[in-house]
């Protein structure tokens, strides 16, 4: 059990390192949330809203802003390995679930990263108040990781159908519209103090996430297999 | 009540030529298939 | 096409006509209805109801190819992705015209309108993957997978999604369809359309299916 968890860190590894080297991703992720926000806030910033429409607003907002910086920037951890042909040598490095484990992992790094640095600006820039704290930080670990667990099976599809961008928003939007509903009415909840919603949409997010999960784990073989 | 009379007659006509358009494409497979 | 068959489906054929009729004529209006506005629910809540189970059906028939590898799998599992978005694309245009006679407006997007729309994105985009790539089992294979994880987002838009959107709009008006206080005779209906509309969509699966196969025939004979 430990065996396949380090080797899945090292699949991780590997492409973290690689991406900090070139930051090809990172760099679409970072460029195209921050000039969104840039757009949001010029245009909008934090006077125009009234306030009673302010935390759902601004909820929509965010959400937007991370949901399509994390459609630019995570389309190619597959594509990458098929493009340098390094994908069959990992097809016999590691099993299957490893490498869908380890290239879930290196997602999810690269989604805290650009949340890490976006939620903070966001709520400077715009003036977005949140009564929960804590929670709103659970309410974007949990959406982030269900974000990067439906990524990771559809970039590992499109590697597969080896067409350019546009099919991976294709795709990937629409099974993430669910998610993004739960998830913008749990930030509204922590927005506001609504400890009820927020539950009911945490369970919901949590219940999303983990069904994902599941079924991309099982999944991903056969996709990879090919 | 006559536009109620009015619609129905409307979707049965809808009805009717979505049968014969299906029944039709029906026996050309049935035809290619044997 | 054989006795039983053609018999079923000029019986289908007449029963949807008594389906019709009835919806219109010997229902009467009902209360706290717009206007004529129940009898669509004589149309729309099959279609969506059909459309779910076509969509059912997909992700079955793609867990059918995934294991066997046969290639009536993916015939079945894309023709009733087909189906399923018709139907779909019916019950959100059903569905429209009933809010528009109810509540004065097409579209409005309370919460099961928008999650048809999310439904018809995801089995939209279905189609998009099958066209990308070309070769057939990888074809296959790759959008069968997409079609199981599709069906996963569907009890989440019909169930969670739905209560959810309450917390998030809470002044879109009451758009629950109002078909909690059915009597027999709408029941009874209601009941008949899905039986037509359920028998309509096996007839035109198995037309859907006999076409692909003979399709995948002719490609295998030219090689």
């Amino acid at each position: 059990m430990s065996r396949w968890l380090a080797e899945a860190l090292a699949v991780a590894a590997k492409d973290l390192r690689a991406e900090f080297r070139t930051r090809v991703a990172l760099n679409s992720l970072a460029l195209f949330a921050l000039t969104t926000l840039a757009a949001v806030s010029y245009t909008i910033g934090p006077y125009r809203l009234a306030a009673e429409d302010r935390p759902f607003l601004l909820s929509v907002l965010l959400w937007i802003v991370i949901f399509f910086a994390a459609l630019a920037g995570l389309d190619r951890s597959f594509v990458k390995e098929e493009e340098s042909h390094t994908a069959p040598l990992l097809r016999l490095a590691a099993a299957p679930t490893v490498v869908w484990a380890g290239k879930l992992l290196y997602n999810l790094v690269l989604i805290f990263v650009l949340m890490a640095m976006l939620a903070p600006l966001f709520c400077v820039l715009m003036g977005f108040e949140i009564a929960m704290p804590w929670r709103f930080v659970v309410v974007l670990a949990v959406g982030g990781y269900g974000l990067a667990v439906i990524t990771t099976i559809v970039a590992a599809i499109i590697a597969q159908a080896m067409t350019r961008g546009a099919l991976f928003s294709v795709l990937s939007l629409p099974l993430l519209l669910p998610l993004l509903i739960i998830v913008i009415e749990g930030t509204r909840a922590v927005a506001m103090g609504d400890l009820a919603s927020f539950s009911e949409s945490l369970r919901a997010m949590i219940t999303m996430a983990g069904a994902m999960t599941i079924v991309s784990a099982f999944l991903f073989p056969i996709v990879w297999r090919d | 009540m006559s536009d109620l009379t009015g619609i129905m007659a409307v979707t049965m006509i809808i009805w009717i030529g979505l049968f014969a358009y299906v029944y039709r494409l029906d026996r050309k497979v049935s035809r290619l298939e044997d | 096409m054989n006795r039983v068959g053609f018999a079923l489906k000029w019986f289908l054929f007449v029963w949807m006509v008594v389906v019709i009729w009835a919806a219109f004529m010997w229902i009467p209006s009902a209360e706290g209805f717009k206007g004529e506005s129940s009898r669509i629910v004589f149309f729309h809540v099959p279609t969506a109801w059909v459309a779910t189970l076509a969509f059912l059906v997909s992700c079955i028939a793609s867990g059918m190819y995934l294991w066997r590898r046969e290639p009536k799998y993916d015939f079945g599992a894309a023709v009733s992705a087909g189906l399923g978005l018709l139907y779909a694309v019916l019950a959100t245009v059903t569905g429209a015209i009933f809010a528009k006679i109810m509540w004065g407006a097409y579209w409005n997007w309370d919460p099961r309108q928008t999650s048809i729309t999310i439904l018809l994105l995801i089995y939209a985009a279905y189609f998009a993957l099958r066209s990308a790539v070309a070769d057939p089992e990888k074809r296959a294979t790759l959008s069968a997978v997409y079609s199981i994880l599709a069906f996963v987002t569907v009890p989440f838009l019909m169930f969670i999604v739905p209560r959810i959107y309450f917390s998030l709009h809470p002044d879109v008006m009451t758009n629950a369809d109002p078909d909690n206080s059915l009597d027999s005779a709408h029941l009874i209906v209601l009941l008949a359309s899905l039986a037509g509309f359920t028998g309509l969509s096996v007839w035109l699966y198995s037309v859907g299916t006999r076409i692909e196969k003979i399709r995948h025939r002719r490609r295998q004979e030219v090689l």
